[in-house]
């Protein structure tokens, strides 16, 4: 426990400077002394700063940094449970389709297209859960057989099931009146958190902390249930209970996070792996440290995606795909990777 | 099929042709002339060959009776070059002049090639601002003659309306329109050269996601002969995407918004919340104009000059 505590202390002393260090990260160079200056001001230590500064530095770029650390943490863990609900390490809420449905629930309602009953009873993340927890079922019932989940179908089904999903939201932003419709396809499928402002981020934190919360009281079980349903079942373990408790939770947080940022996809994979290689598979570790680790690659993800085209606001979701998918790839071809 | 399809067009063309001679006797003529045409066979004559803007070779038939264009400022250029009856049809893209309009319509973006073939076209007009020069081999092989356009800004736009009139034999038309739009370019450009004051000018495409004109765009030429200074004419990228910090740091004193005439300054405001400190917002500077008057590279950016010059006045209403 004392090594744990070492890497999660570092880890949050890194991210908070990430977090203070990116900010200074932007298309329009602001110098590093304003930059604290208002950082400094809002912590009551220096004079009032330039009204402009203040609104870059305030009001548009620390909302995005710190949505990156809720988007980036919670994908991360969201990767975790389903990990372990697979026992695969290939499985990602990106991959298996759950942030294409939270996408396309999302802009079913954004862009109108539910009936007027549904949407007055609806909110966007709301609707993004929806779509995010249809479309996981689907998977999960397609890829579970009697002698537990098949890999293969897995894979086969969330990509099936993403590319539909997919299709949804490129069709519904097509058929809208929405006139800048490839700009909205393009937010909704690659992810972006260049919309973020302080009101964009109350759901996503509430989804982020429920998530975190409920994943380290199911430590336990979660660890039994890397043995497989039948090992756990006999530890005492609800395994039926914790399975559906993990469809829900993960379709929960993803579609807080992806109404708030679109489909960001693949950090749910690459972080949990990265971290189960330095702490190990227990739970109890592994949640709170995937959490920080995906906010602090997230967070310099979307600094990359602002330095590498700063007149074109490129998707932070193209950068997070282009590190992930060969990532994947390499994960797909170690067979030998097992876990516990 | 070909042969049939040249048949066809033989006969729609002898069609056309003798709707102009109405009288018994011109239509003797023309029987006898076709029965002649079908014993002698005379060579036909050859069609002239012009060299368009992408350095292709063209043969243009003689008679130009039917044209096509694939972007709707050449639709616009063909007007003011006087040959707008002679259109066949107009894409879907197209909405001005109004006399179009009983025109029937086919897609230009994504190009429907059978629905131009299928209007019979004696030539087809395109550019490379908007059409995918790779398509003129499409036509090519259906025996459509394409000549492209190719050129940047109201220089461009004024040669190629001259252009446009010598390709379709409405030279003296075409001349007198272009120098009459010179010439009101011209006085917009002496009014602005005496103006003291030039507001640095924000011309935006859209309000949500920020598009802007960035690199050598002919749109800074338009605020520039309008009175004002464009603030994104320094920009590397050819159709940036502004962020919201570019604005706040740009500090623009005017901005246009090319959504259309009558836009909701307020609304500006509720999508980009931080630009109350933004001098055009502060002083109510923030306007709408015609999207087509900026954004179609046709001859009425004429127009769209003038309504920038009014917008960029001092105290002029939103």
């Amino acid at each position: 426990m004392r090594g744990l505590l070492g890497v999660g202390i570092g880890l949050g002393v890194l991210l908070a400077a990430s977090v203070g260090a990116s900010v200074a990260f932007g298309s329009e160079p602001v110098a590093l002394g304003e930059v604290y200056g208002v950082l400094g001001h809002k912590l009551g230590l220096s004079a009032a700063p330039d009204p402009i500064v203040e609104r870059i530095v305030w009001r548009l770029r620390l909302p995005r940094v710190l949505l990156a650390v809720l988007v980036g943490g919670g994908l991360s863990i969201v990767g975790v449970g389903m990990q372990t609900l697979v026992r695969n390490p290939l499985a990602e809420p990106y991959v298996l389709g759950i942030s294409s449905g939270a996408s396309a629930g999302a802009s079913l309602f954004f862009l109108g297209f539910l009936p007027p009953l549904l949407s007055t009873a609806l909110t966007l993340p709301l609707a993004a859960f929806l779509g995010g927890l249809g479309t996981l079922v689907v998977v999960y019932a397609v890829a579970r057989t009697a002698t537990g989940v098949s890999v293969a179908r897995l894979l086969l089904a969330g990509v099936a099931m993403s590319a539909l999903m997919a299709s949804v939201t490129a069709f519904v932003t097509f058929a809208s009146p929405e006139p800048q419709k490839l700009q909205a396809v393009l937010f909704w499928l690659l992810g972006s958190l260049h919309r973020t402002t302080w009101g964009t981020l109350p759901a996503p934190a509430a989804a982020s902390a429920l998530g975190l919360v409920l994943m380290l009281a199911l430590a336990r079980p979660l660890d039994a249930l890397l043995m497989g349903d039948e090992p756990a079942h006999s530890l005492g373990v609800p395994d039926e209970t914790v399975n559906r408790g993990l469809i829900v939770l993960a379709a929960l947080l993803t579609g807080a996070l992806v109404a708030a940022s679109g489909a960001i996809g693949f950090v749910g994979l690459i972080v949990p792996h990265a971290v189960r290689s330095v702490v190990g598979v227990s739970h109890r570790r592994l949640v709170p440290i995937s959490f920080l680790a995906g906010a602090l690659f997230l967070v310099w993800a979307d600094v990359a995606a602002r330095a590498l085209l700063p007149e074109q606001q490129l998707p932070v979701g193209i950068v997070t795909a282009l590190c992930g998918v060969p990532f994947f790839l390499v994960l797909l071809r170690r067979s030998e990777y097992a876990f516990g | 099929m070909l042969l049939k399809r040249s048949s066809r067009r033989f006969i729609h063309i002898a069609r056309r042709r003798s709707g102009r001679w109405n009288t018994p006797c011109s239509a003797l003529l023309l029987v006898l002339g076709l029965l002649s045409a079908a014993c002698a066979a005379p060579e036909p004559m050859p069609p002239r060959t012009v060299t368009d803007a992408l350095g292709r070779t063209v043969a243009v038939p003689d008679s130009l009776g039917r044209l096509v264009t694939l972007a709707p400022n050449l639709t616009e250029l063909v007007f003011a070059a006087g040959a707008g009856d002679r259109l066949a049809g107009a894409s879907t893209a197209d909405d001005y002049p109004p006399a179009i309009d009983v025109l029937p319509r086919f897609s230009a973006l994504p190009l429907d090639v059978e629905a131009v073939a299928a209007l019979d076209p004696d030539l087809v007009l395109a550019t490379d601002q908007v059409n995918n020069p790779g398509d003129a081999a499409t036509f090519e092989a259906l025996g459509l003659p394409v000549y492209f356009f190719s050129y940047r800004g109201l220089d461009g736009m004024l040669e190629s309306l001259r252009m446009m009139g010598r390709l379709l034999g409405t030279e003296a038309h075409a001349n007198r329109t272009a120098d009459a739009l010179a010439a009101t370019l011209d006085s917009l450009r002496a009014r602005s050269d005496t103006l003291a004051a030039r507001p640095l000018t924000l011309l935006l495409i859209g309000d949500e996601t920020l598009y802007a004109f960035g690199d050598e765009s002919y749109a800074h030429e338009m605020v520039a002969l309008a009175g004002g200074r464009s603030a994104t004419e320094d920009l590397g990228a050819e159709a940036p995407i502004l962020s919201d910090e570019f604005v706040l740091t740009a500090q623009p004193e005017v901005i246009v918004v090319a959504v259309g005439p009558d836009y909701d300054a307020a609304r500006l405001l509720r999508l980009h919340p931080t630009w109350d400190v933004v001098p055009a917002v502060r002083a109510g500077r923030v306007h709408g104009i015609d999207p087509d008057l900026v954004l179609r590279p046709g001859p009425r950016l004429v127009d769209g000059v003038k309504a920038l010059a009014r917008l960029l006045e001092p105290g002029a209403n939103s």
